[in-house]
């Protein structure tokens, strides 16, 4: 199986984000697991804990290949997810690849459920493995950069300082963490990510923001109060909540440069 | 306009009247000048900060200044939202653990929580003699204010055809802009239950029901009232101002009730946990003149310690009616929440 990675630089990128926004003590399907913070420790469980998910969907795809649905149990599909610890350790460094990992599930699911074709079936299968495989590179590079001590533990107290730019940041990583929540099919707890980010820390950010740009926030407003919560409940396609993220944080990209010129511009407390 | 001062240590009647302020109390009402940070004592220790989110970063400047001022200083810092770091420490306190040295908080109602439980330490009064008197508070000290407002379109009204009164305003004919969601708005509410009782309060909230539009957060109220989508909205003074600030034509103004929810003054504050000094010191640099007016001129909030300028765009405390409340009444937000519900507006 061929390992598709992105380039170094943009997962890098990310790694430093993500290593800004460690605060999650416990995640919606349990605690995260002390080995998260021995990434390198751990490689060669994450090596076999993917290996075992892709041969494991391969058997109950092969099976509906060859029997028909009624001899496979696709819900068994989550319970081998939930059930490595890779899990947790994508969920923690790669927001955004383990929520493509969760789509290629539910695709292979619904597919099978649905009765379509195996081909279409194999075609949601590849998905899966190619964010697998993907999710592996990019745990194995956070591994390196915690090695360097470059990735903070995961702690529920964050003494880091929380700049107004660095709240973008954290606000862009909860973005992410809404498209992972919908993929696992929990609107609910998607929604809610929406409006805490919003209420905890764009609200946070507004102010600053609002006298740089006025209409920039008002776009921002209608997305997280308007565009983003009626993607969810409209059940749109992951694909496209995913859309709106990506527009949102491109947005909030241009926010941030702009907080941090107003940042440079302020005068001093003494 | 009739000037009316604060009380503290008002019963918790949860009725309109208020305690009048003792005579000592009264009498030794003497205003200490603001100290510069230069003055100050120089901090060093390890000292461990709770401090609420919501006021966007600007808080994290005044505490790496502080940091930068005084290298020996060792601060850790919990941040979360106000509310749950304040339900944290009585839970902490609870189980015999004590983490928190110091809790910086936006809103009183959440000090409220902590000075309750009996958590928080006695303020020295020469700290307390920096605030301007009706601010002065045994076990805790405001740092910052913030006013309830009724911004207003001024393209749909003038000022004058606003009420005066926050309860006439829900028999008037104007559209308006709500975030019944929000903790402060949830604060006034809470406010307008103490001084003017559930049922009263109920029938108000039905009323402005019927004419309001929602808003998540009130920065969206007053962009809302500035689009014109209403004529008046809720909202703390600040969002105004910035968005003033932003866009200087905006058409957009601030009214304020008089004497009654409508205007309620809410701060921010901070209390020590712990009797170690250092905490007490720390304290002291955030009343200094160097953060009162960072925090005026950078964030919109209002000081609390005496002679320092207030933010461009408001009119002096001195020239505005709020209410006589305790502001740490303010802390128990269920029965508000309770009743917010079976009103049907949240």
């Amino acid at each position: 199986m061929k390992i598709l990675l992105k380039p170094a630089k943009k997962l890098s990128a990310t790694f430093l984000l993500a290593s800004a926004i460690f605060a999650q003590p416990a995640l919606a399907n349990g605690p995260i697991g002390e080995h998260v913070n021995h990434l390198q420790a751990n490689l060669k469980t994450y090596n076999e804990d993917v290996e075992w998910m892709v041969s494991k969907v391969d058997t109950l795809v092969s099976d509906y290949e060859k029997k028909g649905a009624k001899v496979v149990n696709t819900d068994d599909l989550i319970e081998y997810w939930e059930s490595v610890k890779f899990h947790s350790a994508i969920e923690t460094n790669y927001v955004p690849v383990y929520a493509s990992i969760w789509q290629g599930l539910y695709g292979i699911k619904m597919a099978v459920d649905n009765k379509k074709p195996a081909s279409e079936v194999r075609l949601q299968q590849q998905a899966m493995n190619n964010a697998l495989w993907q999710g592996l590179g990019a745990v194995k590079l956070a591994a390196q950069f915690q090695q360097k001590g470059l990735l903070k533990s995961v702690k529920a107290t964050a003494t880091k300082e929380m700049t107004q730019s660095a709240t973008i940041d954290e606000i862009k990583h909860k973005l992410d963490r809404v498209v992972a929540k919908y993929a696992e099919r929990l609107s609910d707890e998607a929604t809610s990510i929406v409006h805490d980010t919003y209420l905890h820390l764009f609200e946070g950010v507004e102010g600053t923001l609002i006298e740089q740009d006025a209409n920039l926030v008002e776009v921002l407003e209608k997305d997280f109060n308007v565009t983003l919560p009626q993607a969810i409940s409209g059940n749109k396609t992951v694909n496209q909540v995913r859309e709106v993220v990506v527009d949102m944080q491109t947005k909030l990209t241009r926010a941030q440069t702009l907080i941090e010129k107003a940042e440079k511009s302020r005068k001093d407390v003494f | 306009m009739e000037r009316r001062t604060f009380i503290q240590g008002l019963a918790a009647l949860g009725v309109a009247g208020a305690l009048p302020l003792s005579l000592s109390r009264a009498f030794a009402a003497d205003i200490a000048n603001p100290v510069s940070v230069d003055t100050l004592p120089k901090l060093k220790g390890a000292l461990t900060l709770y401090l609420g989110r919501g006021e966007g970063g600007l808080y994290e400047n005044v505490l790496q200044a502080i940091q930068k001022k005084n290298p020996d200083l060792d601060l850790a810092i919990r941040r979360g939202p106000t509310a749950a770091l304040a339900n944290t420490i009585v839970a902490e306190a609870k189980a015999g653990v004590k983490r928190a040295d110091l809790f910086w908080a936006v809103d009183s109602g959440a000090i409220g929580l902590v000075t309750d439980a009996g958590l928080a330490k006695p303020m020295p009064s020469d700290l307390s003699a920096q605030l301007q008197p009706q601010f002065r508070y045994d076990e805790w000290a405001p740092v910052t204010g913030r006013i309830r407002t009724l911004p207003f379109n001024t393209e749909r009204l003038t000022k004058e055809q606003i009420p005066t009164s926050i309860m006439e305003i829900a028999d008037s004919d104007l559209s308006i802009g709500w975030a019944p969601a929000y903790a402060s708005f949830q604060s006034f509410v809470t406010a307008m239950r103490i001084l003017e009782g559930d049922d009263k309060t109920a029938k108000w909230l039905k009323k402005v029901q019927k004419r309001s539009k929602t808003y998540a957060g009130e920065l969206g109220v007053v962009m809302g009232v500035e689009r014109g989508e209403v004529d008046i909205g809720f909202a703390n003074h600040y969002y105004t101002l910035r968005l003033k600030s932003g866009k200087p034509d905006a058409k957009l103004d601030l009214a304020f009730t008089e004497q009654d929810a409508g205007c309620l003054v809410n701060a921010s504050g901070i209390l020590s946990l712990s009797d170690d000094p250092l905490a007490t010191n720390f304290m002291r640099y955030l009343l200094s003149v160097e953060v009162q007016s960072y925090l005026a001129s950078e964030a919109y909030e209002i000081p609390l310690v005496n002679d320092i300028k207030q933010p461009d765009g408001l009119p002096k405390l001195t020239s505005i009616s709020p209410p006589k409340i305790d502001l740490t009444q303010l802390a128990d937000l269920r029965p508000t929440i309770d009743l917010m519900r079976s009103s049907g507006v949240l």
